[in-house]
């Protein structure tokens, strides 16, 4: 069943068009990712199924109502955390969280919140005194604290430091655990392809492509790139001449004593190279073949360099 | 419903640590106003004595010179010494080591009683007071020197609206200072909108169901507890260390102080709603602040301005509430008239700006 359906939304400022005919649907239970690089129209999107924007024409529906008629209880029933992490800053973590408790009708305790996003141990701490990454939880748990069946997360992890997007990850799949929707937006590939059970990418307000992670990369070509280091660069001379009649490789490239191969059957050039590294007694110091990711399906899709 | 109550506390508890959590405000809103009251207290509120140093110089040649000095004498504010020369006597005029100096005309019968004043302190109330009691001086040598009885006096007595008759400019000084920190509290404290709204909390509280007229009460009942404050202790430092008099009428004084804190954070509201940024919402501020200081009758008295100023101080709110407030805790005037036209003025400005604000805020809304 889906909890929440965009269809043919657009939305226009001025002259930008921010957002162009978009559609797609989010599933119970599912970690949905809306991904493009800065500026494609993810926070727009967002705010208009949000209900802070009107979109020009289309239609949206949350958890089955729309926001002309229902907008008191879609606001009961969803969880947002925006792209600032707006917060009372001289407030403690504690006193956030009941004060923003006291908005709905019904809500979780607020220490089960605290420890769910991990900061138990700082709710007496005022806000302002919180890391970067702690007020980012904060403001999550702000988002959970009605129990919602749909939360919308806003690049929750832009600007934070590796460990500190860890412990944001750990908060997502722990939602997914316990089977709520998720609606992600983020402009780390990395992080979609870890989080999402399926994505969603959007450029210039347009949706270019939409699948779960492994199935978009399961769209590109079969082609990966085989990466070889040899002894020197004579040995890396040697095995040029063998990968360039080798019937799968598409492209070989040699820099010194390394060599990129592309390839249809990976494999199978694989193979063919070590055999002949062997029989010819070269040494190779590292082997390494490069996954596709959903970086290189941005590539594909859009005909652009992706720029985190 | 009862959970309409529940948040209606908490976001009122909120607020209030939210006010109080903030250093800005211990500073502006209750250290500066009792700094600004001492200041002026030590400065202008004393006892009303008024005090100065003459020197008189010249030969006491003749009854005229005589009653004059006499006269002089007898005022019992002037310190009188009479042994200098006119060129010392003139060296401490300049040092302002002495207030005046008083010269006696050479000849016994006729001739002038100069009087020299330093020049830098020509406008000052001292040089006037001095002017006048010369003057004065003069007039009682010239009886002597013709013999004439004088035919009129004029005695001058200060009659005040108050009860009291004991009232003193500290008196005054007081109640205008806690009326300008209840203003200025109002006017200075609707910052916070400011902030929510740039912060993006404004936004992400519209995405709750919370509702938005609950805040606004309780961020207005955050704004009558920081005033009660204000309120106790500049009565308490006033009458305790400046012996200020107060003659509460409760009734008069708390309608007046409700209204007012009411207006003056519906006028803050308004200059929230115009300004984008806090440095632009404070600036607006204190231009307000500052113009109502000055026009409102706070440390002067309205009818001193020039003519052409005091149409301007008639339509300001501050005028009426200070007005008001006196009233209510200085002359002991009930609820007379003058209160009710005090608290209708402070009803208008007030809703006028609120309406105002709201309608830009509602404008600002639908056009995001």
């Amino acid at each position: 069943m889906h909890v929440l359906e965009v269809s043919r939304v657009s939305k226009s400022f001025g002259s930008v068009r921010a957002v162009q005919e978009v559609s797609f649907a989010a599933n119970r239970g599912e970690v949905f990712t809306i991904i493009g690089p800065n500026g494609a129209g993810k926070t727009t999107t967002l705010e208009m199924i949000e209900g802070l924007q009107r979109p020009d024409s289309g239609a949206i529906t949350v958890l089955g109502m729309t926001w002309d008629k229902d907008a008191e209880n879609i606001k009961m029933r969803i969880g947002v955390q925006p792209q600032s992490s707006a917060l009372f800053d001289l407030l403690t973590v504690e006193e956030n969280l009941a004060l923003f408790a006291s908005f709905y009708d019904r809500h979780r305790p607020v220490p089960e919140i605290m420890e769910l996003i991990n900061l138990t141990d700082h709710r007496r701490k005022m806000v302002k005194t919180l890391s970067g990454g702690q007020k980012q939880r904060l403001a999550i748990g702000l988002g959970l604290i009605n129990d919602p069946d749909i939360i919308f997360l806003d690049e929750p992890t832009t600007g934070l430091d590796p460990q500190a997007r860890r412990n944001i990850w750990d908060i997502v799949l722990k939602l997914r655990e316990i089977g709520k929707t998720t609606v992600l937006t983020t402009h780390y590939m990395e992080e979609a392809e870890q989080l999402s059970d399926r994505v969603c990418i959007i450029d210039q307000g347009r949706v270019v492509a939409m699948d779960t992670p492994k199935a978009l990369i399961g769209r590109l070509t079969r082609e990966r790139e085989i990466h070889l280091k040899f002894e020197s660069d004579a040995a890396a001379a040697d095995a040029e001449g063998a990968a360039r009649t080798e019937p799968h490789a598409t492209r070989v490239e040699r820099n010194g004593e390394h060599l990129r191969i592309r390839s249809g059957k990976p494999e199978a050039t694989m193979y063919h190279l070590l055999g002949f590294a062997s029989g010819n007694g070269l040494s190779i110091e590292q082997v390494s073949i490069r996954e596709m990711s959903l970086e290189d399906v941005f590539i594909a899709f859009t005909g652009k360099e992706w720029r985190d | 419903m009862a959970y309409r109550m529940k948040q209606l506390r908490m976001l009122f508890d909120a607020q209030l640590k939210e006010t109080f959590r903030e250093r800005q405000v211990w500073f502006w809103s209750i250290m500066f106003p009792v700094l600004l009251l001492v200041i002026f207290m030590v400065i202008f509120g004393g006892d009303g004595d008024f005090s100065a140093k003459v020197a008189i110089v010249g030969e006491r040649s003749g009854a005229a010179a005589e009653a004059f000095v006499q006269a002089a004498e007898a005022t019992g504010v002037l310190k009188i010494e009479q042994d200098l020369d006119l060129r010392e006597a003139e060296k401490r005029l300049k040092d302002k080591r002495i207030d005046a100096v008083i010269v006696l005309p050479e000849s016994g019968e006729t001739g002038d009683f100069r009087l020299l004043l330093n020049a830098e302190g020509q406008t000052s109330s001292t040089s006037q007071a001095l002017g006048s009691i010369a003057g004065q001086l003069t007039a009682a040598a010239n009886q002597v020197a013709t013999g004439a009885a004088p035919a009129f006096d004029l005695k001058t007595e200060y009659v005040s609206a108050s009860n009291n008759n004991r009232l003193k400019f500290s008196d005054f000084l007081l109640s205008g200072m806690i009326a300008l920190s209840i203003s200025q509290s109002g006017l200075f404290g609707m910052v916070g909108l400011v902030e929510i709204r740039r912060k993006g909390l404004l936004k992400r509280l519209k995405m709750t169901p919370v509702n938005m007229r609950l805040f606004g009460i309780a961020n207005v009942g955050a704004r009558f507890i920081l005033s009660i404050v204000q309120v106790i202790l500049l009565t308490i430092i006033g009458v305790l260390a400046f012996r200020a008099n107060v003659d509460f009428s409760p009734l008069t004084f708390l309608l007046t102080f409700i209204v007012g804190t009411l207006a003056f954070s519906g006028l803050g509201y308004l200059i929230s709603a115009v300004s984008k940024t806090m440095e632009s919402y404070m600036g607006i501020s204190n231009l307000v602040s500052f113009i109502m200081m000055f026009l409102s009758g706070i440390f002067i008295d309205v009818n001193v301005l020039p003519g052409y100023l005091r149409p301007v101080s008639h339509v300001l709110p501050l005028t009426f509430f200070v007005d008001g407030i006196r009233g209510g805790m200085v002359y002991g005037s009930g609820m007379n008239a003058d209160m009710w036209l005090n608290l209708a003025v402070l009803a208008a400005w007030g809703a006028v700006s609120f309406i105002l604000a709201t309608l830009l805020y509602r404008r600002r809304s639908a056009s995001v």
